[in-house]
């Protein structure tokens, strides 16, 4: 501990700031300044946000300093309804601590990078204001100390992407996207909304740490904590991209790079990891089924994303896959108590994988395409971009001693203990991950250049040979190469595993991580495997890829088709079933017979009135005949009731 | 000082109706300036309601009809509680915007304020009765001048609408109207604050109680309006101007919720716990096919009108459980549905205006003329969805806490309808405003008159006000809510 014991006010700053800067360019968006401009924008939120990176370190050293213990920052009342009483209040321990270090470094280095990528957009200052409310959100997410406060932030991240993806929203395609993503989640969110509504009305609490504790003490009952912690679950599983919910993720892609790196980085996915991490000794107390979902969900997506990384040819929606996979991973470490794992490999991946996201908005402002097939040969162009994309594809694929390998290496170690077949499904991953990132590499940077350009491209300008990117787009690839190569250093001595598992009571700790040799060479093997298979395939072309495609049979044109889980989810599902099938049902139920009834109704009382305007037409024959005929109804009543009605 | 908020509207009625026929356009001046007035003694009221005081406030009272020792009394009374305050306001600011967005109004411009403005005291009087019989005079009164408004006023097939209405609301009423006799009769006064107490109600009557419930809930639910009886609705909105839609979602159908609250929990409370399965069923069940409807909507006015029967099924779930924090919550979708459908019939109303087509399929790329719209309409929807910091959620998360717990199947069914809601809303959102622009819209313009701005200006405040800070309503509410829940529990 370097500086004295965080203020509450400094934690507080770290959320407000940003919201400032949204607050403020949304307010002053309309007036000249900001239009067209990154200028005063961009500086706002730069400002904003290097106070809250400022604030963060403050509070990542105090968190620090109390052995990563929960530091007592009393909540306040919000708002109060009968025995609903909704607190807001700042959390602050190792976990969290971590997480706003990330959050805002990351932020902050996208940002500067978005200065030089978005300068001359018409719409700088919505991005810029969007981006304010997405790094807020997020960072508000993880300080939350209250559920409900924790909800609600989840839920403007979810609208913070929502606007971003939907960025260029005269593309038909980002408006889609943007309202894809924001469905998709909502499902997740459904039983998320629920899970807080269950815990509250069971137990009475929204406080975070009040619920752990109450889970932990076996004061909540197995069957309400399953309802919780699957609806936690559910929750995760949108927003993190876990199957079956990860559709909305490639299709992000539609939004600007740099927001891509955000979401994949620092925001938005890794909000699930974070959730499952946060109530991780509630997900403990639960029954044991319910981690063992959890790592089976990760282990699958893991898989599954990766094989889908392996036939796309936009380099936007590998590192997408890349994401799910790898996020994927976290959630399987967290399903074998891997909870330091989990979170250290969210810290390393942080890291290389906005770089990477940065790396591929820089070749896409050189060539105008994302599409990998019109790239080629721009390592001679552009070395400043390849050599640090290939710095965080070696991380990300787990090469000693980068940072990726580390975390991996702790995620595989807990499996290995804890669930053999999701060891072997773990290794694999890795072994496909090296495959895919390789793969990307040689497919962009070796090679001819193949002339770039295409629909994609997200900027106006022409391009003619490919260049280097301006110097705002360059630093922050170099400046983030740095805790790519490095960031697996931090768990060395353990000293990592002390500050994160402050966050958890004392009995579910397990101290400093274990190397195993074991791991470790299977881990490398698999590493080197998959980077020595891209280089045969497509860089010496031994076995060629249109060999291997051929040996494989159908199965390629499977995954291409992401194995038509799309179809299944937007065709069948919603097009047929609900569009076509549930709605159109509704709609002539309501039309044909519920309002049909109604018309008739009031038609058969006019026709009514039609007929008794008939009978009283001053006839007297019509008269004494109804009257007679009413005199006969009457005496059969009688009859048949018996005469007892008369005498009463 | 109730009397006088009443009857101001009233007022401005009749002077509206004595300016010369030469100086028309002079109406909407009159009607602005006497709904501001009202909707600044909606305001006053509002804040000088003092939520630690139970019981009603500012009551004015005298007898109107003394029927000796018939027990046929019937008083004119008004007063406020923490239910009615929100409501009062409410009434005073969706008003006021309904004169707003009339400003362009050129047929008969008198007639067409005097009767919004008279059914602005009469959607009042409803509020403000402490008295059966009152209450149903006002009730009716209200059908008077939506009749006029709808038939004359509106498009496509008015007439038809109007009369649909009209013979809704008559047919519920008149049950509404048997049950209030029964349950005077049987107790001896039309005293709402005395028939609901223990004392002062009814224990038996000459038709089992039971019944009465459903006489009375039956013009309620079809006011609401609950699934099967929504059918009404989306042909009054589609065909009514764009006032009266924000009347008759923001304000109009909150008169079927309050009636619930004020009337029918309140004085039978037993029967109310008999059936409150019952009202969770229907509720959850107007939610989904509420929703399930409005997706498949192809015109815009229509699409909002159909999402109301989704979200005044809220409502009803909110009562359904008879908790304090339930029907805390059904009180606030009364009011945010209000102000955020209110929002949304006027964005629409105003695209209306300058696209003359309704259909979501004619339009594209509007975000790119109307950006002040757009923007506008993206947050209404934002609200209705549920997102939280506007105050949607804040109403829809309290009316789940407050049910999951006696109707957890219902509640679950209800809470779906939250993912429907972000369908409907985001794909109208897609369709409408996003894409490249259409050359069909070059000529638009975006909201640019004072009025439009003020109109829909006095609605987001409301919306980001009580979605960030909700106590600005809860306190309120809480005191309003308070003596029913206890009535409801009492026996239980």
């Amino acid at each position: 501990m370097i500086l004295g014991t965080v203020p509450e006010a400094v934690v507080w700053a770290i959320y407000l700031a940003p919201v400032a800067s949204f607050v403020v360019i949304a307010a002053l968006s309309r007036t000249a300044r900001f239009q067209g401009t990154s200028e005063y924008a961009g500086r706002i939120t730069i400002a904003a946000i290097g106070i809250a990176w400022l604030a963060s370190l403050w509070a990542l050293d105090s968190a620090i300093g109390n052995d990563g213990e929960s530091l007592a920052f009393a909540p306040h009342t919000w708002a109060t309804l009968f025995d609903l009483n909704v607190t807001v209040g700042v959390h602050l321990d190792g976990l969290s601590g971590i997480m706003v270090f990330v959050v805002t470094s990351v932020s902050l280095l996208v940002q500067i990078y978005s200065v030089g990528y978005m300068e001359g957009d018409r719409g700088v200052s919505r991005y810029f204001a969007s981006m304010s409310l997405f790094t807020a959100a997020m960072l508000g997410l993880v300080l939350s100390s209250s559920l409900l406060q924790l909800f609600v932030h989840w839920e403007l991240v979810g609208l913070a992407s929502y606007l971003l993806i939907g960025f260029w929203f005269d593309r038909p395609p980002a408006a889609a996207a943007a309202k894809k993503a924001f469905i998709v989640t909502r499902f997740g969110d459904f039983a998320f909304l629920l899970a807080v509504v269950l815990i509250w009305s069971k137990t009475g609490l929204l406080d975070i740490a009040a619920i752990n504790d109450l889970a932990v003490a076996g004061g909540i009952g197995a069957a309400v904590l399953t309802g919780f912690t699957l609806g936690l679950f559910s929750g995760a599983i949108g927003k993190s991209a876990q199957f079956p919910l990860h559709i909305w993720l490639p299709d992000a892609m539609e939004g600007p790079t740099p927001v891509s790196a955000l979401i994949h980085a620092a925001t938005m996915v890794v909000a699930g990891v974070y959730l499952i991490a946060r109530f991780f000794p509630s997900f403990e107390a639960a029954p044991a089924q319910i981690l063992d979902l959890v790592a089976y969900t990760g282990g699958f997506t893991a898989l599954l994303a990766a094989s889908l990384g392996i036939v796309q040819t936009d380099i936007k929606r590998v590192l997408a896959y890349s994401t799910i996979s790898q996020i994927g991973y976290m959630v399987m470490a967290l399903g074998v108590f891997g909870f330091v794992a989990a979170i250290f490999h969210l810290f390393t991946h942080a890291f290389f994988k906005a770089l990477l996201f940065l790396g591929a908005g820089s070749v896409n402002h050189a060539t105008g395409t994302f599409d990998m097939r019109r790239m080629g040969g721009l390592r001679g162009y552009m070395p400043i971009t390849y050599w640090t994309f290939v710095i965080a594809s070696l991380s990300l694929a787990g090469v000693f001693p980068l940072a990726g390998f580390w975390s991996k290496d702790e995620i595989l170690l807990d499996a290995w203990k804890y669930e053999k077949p999701l060891f072997v499904v773990g290794a694999l991953v890795a072994g496909m991950t090296a495959l895919y990132m390789f793969r990307a590499i040689f497919m962009t940077f070796w090679g001819e250049y193949q002339g770039g350009e295409g629909s994609d491209d997200e900027h106006a300008e022409v391009h003619g040979e490919p260049h280097e990117s301006p110097r705002s787009m360059a630093l922050p690839l170099l400046i983030l190469a740095v805790p790519a190569v490095i960031a697996g250093f931090f768990n060395l001595g353990g000293g990592f595993s002390h500050l994160v598992e402050g966050a958890l009571p004392d009995e579910l700790r397990h101290g400093p991580p274990d190397i195993y040799g074991g791991i470790v060479a299977v881990s490398l093997v698999m590493a080197f495997g998959g980077i020595g298979a891209a280089a045969a395939i497509y860089h010496a072309g031994r076995p060629s890829a249109a060999d291997v495609r051929a040996k494989l049979g159908p199965l390629p044109r499977v995954v291409e088709a992401k194995y038509y889980l799309d179809f299944i989810a937007e065709t069948l599902i919603v097009r047929w079933i609900l569009n076509g099938v549930i709605q159109r049902a509704a709609q002539l139920v309501d039309t044909y017979i519920i309002d049909f009834a109604v018309d008739q109704f009031a038609e058969s009382v006019r026709r009514a009135g039609d007929a008794m305007r008939r009978v009283e037409a001053g006839y007297v024959q019509g008269y004494t005949s109804l009257f007679l005929a009413g005199v006969v109804i009457a005496v059969v009543v009688i009859a048949v009731l018996g005469t007892g009605v008369l005498e009463r | 000082m109730l009397t006088v908020f009443l009857l101001l509207p009233l007022v401005g009625a009749l002077t509206v109706l004595t300016l010369p026929r030469d100086n028309e356009g002079n109406a909407r001046w009159v009607a602005l300036f006497y709904s501001v007035l009202t909707f600044i003694m909606s305001v006053a009221i509002f804040i000088r309601f003092d939520p630690d005081n139970p019981g009603y406030q500012f009551v004015d009272r005298f007898e109107w009809i003394q029927g000796g020792d018939t027990g046929f009394t019937v008083q004119y009374a008004l007063g406020v509680d923490g239910l009615s305050a929100p409501l009062v306001l409410l009434t005073g600011l969706l008003s006021l915007a309904a004169v707003l967005v009339s400003w362009n109004i050129d047929l008969r411009p008198k007639q067409y304020f005097a009767w919004l403005l008279v059914l602005e005291t009469a959607v009042a009087g409803v509020f403000l009765s402490l008295d059966l019989i009152q209450f149903f005079f006002f009730w009716e009164l209200e059908l008077l001048p939506m009749y006029m408004l709808i038939s004359i006023w509106g498009s496509g097939r008015p007439r038809y609408s109007a009369m649909k209405f009209l013979l809704f609301t008559m047919g519920g009423s008149a049950f509404m109207l048997v049950g209030f006799l029964v349950l005077g009769l049987s107790a001896g006064t039309f005293d709402i604050a005395v028939l609901a107490t223990e004392a002062g109600r009814p224990l038996d009557a000459v038709i089992p109680l039971s019944v009465v419930f459903w006489l009375v809930m039956a013009a309620f639910l079809v006011k609401l309006p609950v699934i099967p009886v929504h059918t009404w609705l989306p042909d009054a909105h589609t065909d009514a101007p764009t006032a009266v839609s924000v009347m008759l979602a923001g304000v109009l159908l909150k008169m079927g919720g309050y009636g619930i609250l004020r009337i029918a929990l309140p004085i039978m409370p037993d029967q109310a716990r008999d059936f409150g399965v019952v009202l969770a069923i229907i509720a959850a069940a107007s939610v989904i096919w509420g929703a399930i409807l409005t997706l498949q909507q192809r015109d815009l006015k229509r699409l909002v009108a159909y999402s109301s029967v989704s979200h005044m099924g809220y409502v009803l779930l909110g009562v359904s459980a008879l908790g304090a924090v339930g029907l805390s919550g059904a009180a606030l979708q009364m009011f945010t549905h209000g102000t955020i459908t209110g929002l949304l019939f006027i964005v629409v109303g105003l695209i209306y205006d300058r696209t003359h087509t309704r259909q979501i399929s004619d339009m594209s790329g509007l975000l790119h003329r109307m950006p002040v719209l757009g923007v506008v309409m993206i947050i209404a929807g934002l609200a209705s969805l549920g997102l939280p910091a506007l105050s949607g959620f804040v109403a829809e998360f309290t009316v789940f806490a407050g049910t999951i717990q006696a109707h957890p199947a219902a509640t679950i069914i209800a809470v779906f309808g939250v993912v429907l809601a972000a369908g409907y809303i985001l794909w109208a959102v897609q369709r409408v405003f996003t894409g490249p622009p259409d050359e069909r819209w070059t000529g638009l313009t975006d909201a640019r008159e004072w009025w439009e701005y003020t109109a829909m200006a006095s609605m987001l405040i409301f919306i980001v006000g009580v979605g960030v800070y909700p106590r600005l309503l809860t306190d309120v509410i809480e005191s309003g809510v308070e003596p029913i829940a206890l009535l409801v529990q009492a026996v239980a």
